[in-house]
């Protein structure tokens, strides 16, 4: 078992732990991540409705959460960020809808409270405005017409969480910063100076921790005694419906009661139970279930009725990590341990993904307040080139694409139009399994799932790996895709 | 050769059965450029993964293997001279028969034939289609696939397996993954019949002594990585599961046989009219669809049971497009057909009531003795029996359709004395 040594040690490759280690990266430093899945942005991450909010819109925002300080502070980061990755980012504005005059009060209420908050937390965001029936129904021909107006938030965008969280470990292992995929976390002990972290891969020697485990980070606080809070799970459920469909939204919609359905970066609808439905999970059942799933599609419906049941191509649950959820709060965990010093907690709370950019700021924040020297990194390169996407291509793109190498002329997932020279590049970033392929470049997204690509992704991915057809697997290991060799159960009789 | 502005008649899009058939028939009816576009490395389609006997039987009255059925055709396409390009995926067909295509040779290119043939064939719906609840492990996976996997690929999915559908595929897998040792330890159907053809019931499932779940479904799946097991429980009279009726059966494969959708992503962005109940284009006799020229034949149209209505189906489809290319149009449709009582659809849905026929119809609901009605007018004998998994194909000849007074007709399948 190989042994290492470092200064920090990131735990966990979801949005929040990528984003640390490519903050980090910015300075000189010794550091590194571990990440148990085979990719980045498995885990609480991918289950994101991939709306880039500041949260304005929902009651729950206040300034005197840090989450809500987070994720307002995040939020102009956003951009910049995206387009210094080369990941999606698009803004398309949010419709908050309401449906008689005795609705109207709350929007009233919300448009005051936003001028009067972004002046201090907001101040590059452009103001909330009323939308009248005409305009509404004008603009969204497909949302009930129940709804009478709405309040319309320009500043809201959507991107490709998975792909941001890729982008960011690629930047920040470009930067210098260790990255380790497959890499789980066995046990936490105190050493001298430094504490000692047991991982399937050997030890790693490190004087900073930093706990960025998602859904895992009470159990990795608690590993050392650094559990000085408590998280409470909410379990919310997103579905995704064919692109067919794809065009009967612009905006991202929403009410009160009813959820979210919004347009995502690739061209599908997502619907799906916003955390205000207060529904807590138990903790890593990841099971959809009947009652969840015919809720969300009801009320999906009555934001926008043509939606229908027979266009979902799928459909998942993530948790929402809360903290002091019996008091209605929704608050999230960064910080030092009370208990444990030098390890950082980072809860980063909800929506992550503009939590993140702001929470990796205050880690670096607390890591020098812990007496970690920092000095800027002179080689930081903040930009990292995304791989071709051969759809998003005009035709003489495509071509001289095609041209360049031949690999691009091969279509392998119909649904998505994706070639086998992104899926080469795929694997030649670090996609390991067919998730890992899926997550960065589409096969299996679409509406077959999988089911006419999943063989020749597989043999790709065996080839490029050196590895046999039967080893390859949909997301590390335990989860091969096909178990057996033909003939090999009737020879083992 | 020098894609790019080529001179085509006749473009088929696909190379399974459908279009071979196509294809063929436009060389034989005079289309002198014909030219094939599939996307897989050889012409056939899924013929190749269909190792077992059981087509022909019409068709050449010889009771013959996929591979072997697909082995006649190709032969008879490469002797017209028709000419095929292979792993070569079309991106788009506009309104104006403009086809764009790409493969590594050639790369994007475009052509404008004369006339097209979609046949495109269907796909297998998958899990998110029917809303399975529980985990997202490896092992859950459509029968077609399962299907490439075992008789292409060359490898088992799992060896404890259950089987959610009884469509064909669904059937022929349970027999095939049974031959290869695994265990096949339930098939759930949630209609109160299994949903394929009778012959594959009998001879896939209740030869080998599979369990049969009927109006059961799985109702929850396990496993975080890989398939652990999977709940199934019986359905009540609104399909509800029934709670007490919950079993758990431990398996580390689901296999899915749901149904089969026509694809036609292509079919819709060049502006074609789609039939929302076969889920293909809206065609007359000729099989052309709302765009002049364009022609479709085959599980692009409407998913068949049989190869052979396949093949005879797009051999129409073919045979028209050639006649298209060489100036001459199709009868115009005069007579809408209806889907009315136990009819689930008619193809085509329009005819010119001037030519002999072939109707292709699908019930419902089984019933027992028919007799079909059009327009108030019985045509054809008496049927013993019909199913929904068991096309019927109807002669209407063009005296028949003299007597239709409107041009709308109902087509009925009433029970005989009724």
């Amino acid at each position: 078992m190989a042994a290492y040594e470092t200064e920090v040690l990131i735990i966990g490759g979801g949005i929040a732990g990528t984003t640390i280690a490519r903050e980090l990266s910015k300075y000189k430093t010794d550091a590194m991540l571990v990440e148990k899945e085979m990719d980045f942005g498995q885990g609480i991450t991918k289950s994101s409705s991939t709306i880039v909010n500041q949260g304005c819109n929902v009651v729950t925002f206040r300034p005197e959460y840090h989450n809500s300080r987070l994720v307002w502070a995040g939020m102009p980061l956003m951009e910049p960020l995206c387009k210094e990755l080369q990941v999606p980012y698009k803004k398309i504005g949010s419709l908050t809808l309401f449906k008689n005059r005795a609705g109207m009060r709350r929007p009233n209420k919300l448009l005051s409270r936003f001028d009067e908050w972004s002046k201090k937390y907001l101040p590059h965001a452009k103001p909330l405005q009323l939308i009248d029936n005409d305009t509404l129904h004008n603009w969204e021909p497909n949302i009930s017409k129940d709804f009478i107006g709405a309040v319309y938030d320009p500043n809201i965008a959507i991107t490709d969480p998975v792909r941001l969280t890729i982008a960011l470990a690629e930047n920040a292992g470009q930067n210098g910063i260790g990255i380790m995929p497959d890499t789980k976390v066995l046990g936490i002990a105190t050493g001298t100076e430094k504490f000692v972290v047991q991982t399937n891969k050997g030890t790693i020697k490190s004087r900073y921790i930093i706990n960025a485990a998602g859904e895992y980070v009470v159990k990795i606080a608690r590993e050392i005694n650094a559990d000085d809070f408590v998280l409470y799970p909410v379990k919310s459920y997103m579905a995704v419906l064919d692109k067919k469909v794809g065009n009967l939204l612009a905006h991202m919609v929403t009410s009160e009661e009813h959820g979210t359905v919004n347009p995502s970066v690739h061209g599908n609808l997502f619907f799906g139970i916003s955390p205000g439905s207060q529904r807590l999970g138990k903790i890593h059942d990841h099971a959809t279930d009947k009652i969840i799933a015919d809720a969300a599609l009801e009320h999906a419906r009555k934001l926008v009725p043509a939606i229908s049941k027979k266009d979902i191509i799928n459909s998942w649950v993530g948790f929402i990590m809360y903290r002091n959820f019996e008091m209605g709060w929704h608050e999230c965990s960064v910080g030092v341990s009370r208990w444990v010093p030098r390890f950082i907690n980072a809860s980063i709370g909800f929506p992550g993904i503009c939590a993140a950019p702001a929470a990796a700021q205050e880690v670096i924040d607390l890591l020098a307040q812990e007496g970690l020297q920092l000095a800027q990194n002179p080689d930081f390169n903040p930009n990292r080139k995304a791989a071709p996407i051969f759809h998003e291509l005009s035709d003489d793109e495509k071509r001289q694409l095609i041209a360049s190498d031949r690999r691009y002329g091969q279509i392998i997932c119909r649904c998505e139009t994706v070639t086998e020279g992104e899926i080469v590049e795929a694997i030649k970033n670090g996609a390991r399994s067919l998730d890992g392929v899926k997550f960065r470049c589409r096969p299996g997204m679409g509406r077959c799932q999988g089911g006419f690509c999943g063989p020749k992704v597989t043999r790709i991915l065996a080839r490029e790996l050196g590895i046999s057809p039967e080893e390859v697997t949909k997301k590390g290991d335990g989860s091969h895709y096909a178990l057996y060799k033909s003939k090999e159960l009737l020879e083992a009789e | 050769m020098n894609l790019q502005g080529m001179d085509i008649d006749v473009a088929v899009i696909g190379a399974g059965p459908a279009g071979m058939a196509a294809a063929i028939k436009a060389r034989e009816k005079g289309a002198e450029n014909v030219l094939i576009i599939e996307r897989d490395t050889r012409l056939g389609g899924l013929l190749h993964q269909c190792i077992h006997n059981g087509f022909g039987l019409l068709y050449f009255g010889e009771n013959l293997t996929g591979p072997e059925y697909s082995h006649r055709f190709t032969e008879k396409l490469l002797d017209t001279g028709a000419r095929a390009l292979l792993e070569t995926m079309v991106l788009r067909i506009s309104g104006e028969k403009e086809i764009t295509a790409v493969n590594r040779r050639d790369g994007l290119f475009t052509i404008k034939p004369k006339s097209i043939v979609l046949a495109m064939g269907c796909r297998e719906r998958s899990r998110g289609n029917i809303n399975l609840h529980g985990t997202r492990p490896a092992g859950v996976l459509t029968a077609g696939t399962a299907q490439r996997l075992v008789n292409i690929e060359g490898f088992l999915p799992g060896k404890k397996i259950v089987i959610l559908g009884t469509g064909d595929i669904g059937m022929i897998m349970a027999r095939r993954l049974t031959l290869e040792g695994a265990e096949v330890k339930a098939a759930v159907e949630i209609l109160p019949y299994a949903g394929g053809l009778i012959r594959n019931e009998v001879q896939c499932l209740h030869d080998f002594k599979i369990p049969v779940f009927l109006q059961h479904t799985v109702t929850k799946i396990y496993g975080e990585k890989r398939v652990r097991a999977v709940d199934i429980a019986a359905l009540d009279a609104n399909n509800n599961p029934i709670p007490e009726t919950k079993r758990t059966i431990e398996c580390d494969t689901l296999l899915l046989s749901v149904g089969l959708i026509p694809e036609n992503e292509l079919s819709t962005a060049a502006g074609i009219k789609l039939d929302p109940v076969t889920g293909g284009a809206v065609v007359n006799e000729a099989r052309q669809t709302n765009v002049e020229g364009i022609f479709a034949g085959g599980n692009v149209l409407h998913v068949h049971d049989l190869v052979d209505n396949v093949s005879w189906e797009s051999e129409i489809a073919g045979e028209y497009a050639a006649r298209f290319a060489g100036g001459k149009k199709p009868p115009a449709g005069q007579i809408t057909l209806k889907a009315g009582r136990n009819i689930r659809y008619v193809l085509p849905q329009i005819i010119s009531g001037k030519n002999n026929v072939d109707l292709y119809l699908r019930v419902r609901e089984p019933q027992k003795k028919v007799i079909i009605k059009m327009g108030g007018i019985q045509v054809g004998k008496t049927i013993p029996g019909v199913k929904p998994s068991s096309m019927i194909k109807l002669d209407l000849s063009a005296e028949d359709q003299q007597k239709f007074k409107r041009n709308e007709i109902v087509i009925d399948c009433l029970t005989k004395g009724d």
